[in-house]
């Protein structure tokens, strides 16, 4: 997994690459989790081709920080497969999902 | 008759997932399986392997076996941990909100919805699940 980080005036976007999954998800939580610390944070996954459900559990966990800190996170660019996951789980429910990296960061 | 098989052994460890995925990934290639059925196959096994190399302490391997069988994919996971059946947890509560979901049991619901069918049995002091799959 590669994350790439982009300042977008308050906001912090993370352009996540890679598969989002049992081995990937803890070096990807501590990173999320610390970007949240700095304000809203958008994940971009349009990289991300596969998410399993420690993948959920990892965006579950950083929107749970960032409802307690007050500050946005929301997801975008998800693939078609990946969307799909989101749906099945009602994950696409829970977290806030955007098209597009420009949409997201209008949301806020 | 089987067009393209795949059959992998692991030690039933995290570390050792990425390479499963890799090789899966690699199979629906050459087995022309669609994006859709791929991100399915590769889900429900990683669901049910992740499950062995976290939660079934004494397990001392994994094996998986995949076969294209005209329209389906079979997908058989066996270890030899003691004797558990991944497919009677409970599944999620789908409808609560951010502050209260649970991921628990997230796995098995993936396993249920993305399968034609699955089935646990417990032969010769292995745990075998067998899962087919629509192959699109």
């Amino acid at each position: 997994m590669q994350i790439a980080e982009h300042r977008e005036g308050a906001a912090t976007v993370a352009a996540l690459e890679g598969r989002l999954d049992t081995a990937t998800a803890p070096a990807t939580e501590e990173k999320l989790l610390s970007l949240i610390q700095g304000g809203p944070l958008v994940a971009d996954m349009s990289g991300v081709r596969y998410v399993s459900s420690a993948g959920l559990r990892v965006l579950l966990k950083a929107a749970k920080q960032a409802r307690t800190k007050g500050v946005g996170f929301s997801v975008c660019g998800l693939q078609p497969a990946v969307r799909e996951v989101f749906e099945i789980s009602g994950f696409d429910k829970i977290i806030p999902l955007h098209a597009t990296r420009a949409e997201a960061l209008a949301a806020g | 008759m089987d067009i393209a098989a795949l059959r992998h052994e692991m030690p039933p460890d995290v570390d050792a997932l990425p390479a499963l995925l890799d090789r899966l990934e690699a199979f629906a290639e050459a087995a022309g399986l669609s994006p859709r059925t791929t991100q399915h196959l590769t889900l429900v096994a990683e669901e049910l392997a992740a499950n062995v190399a976290m939660h079934a302490a004494g397990a001392t391997m994994l094996r998986i076996t995949v076969s294209r069988e005209h329209d389906s994919v079979r997908l058989v996971i066996e270890d030899d941990g003691p004797a558990f059946d991944p497919l009677s947890v409970a599944g999620p509560d789908l409808d609560s909100g951010v502050e209260t979901r649970q991921i628990g049991g997230l796995g098995v619901h993936f396993v249920r919805t993305m399968t034609r069918s699955a089935a646990y049995e417990r032969r010769d002091g292995l745990n075998r699940v067998t899962a087919l799959l629509d192959a699109g």
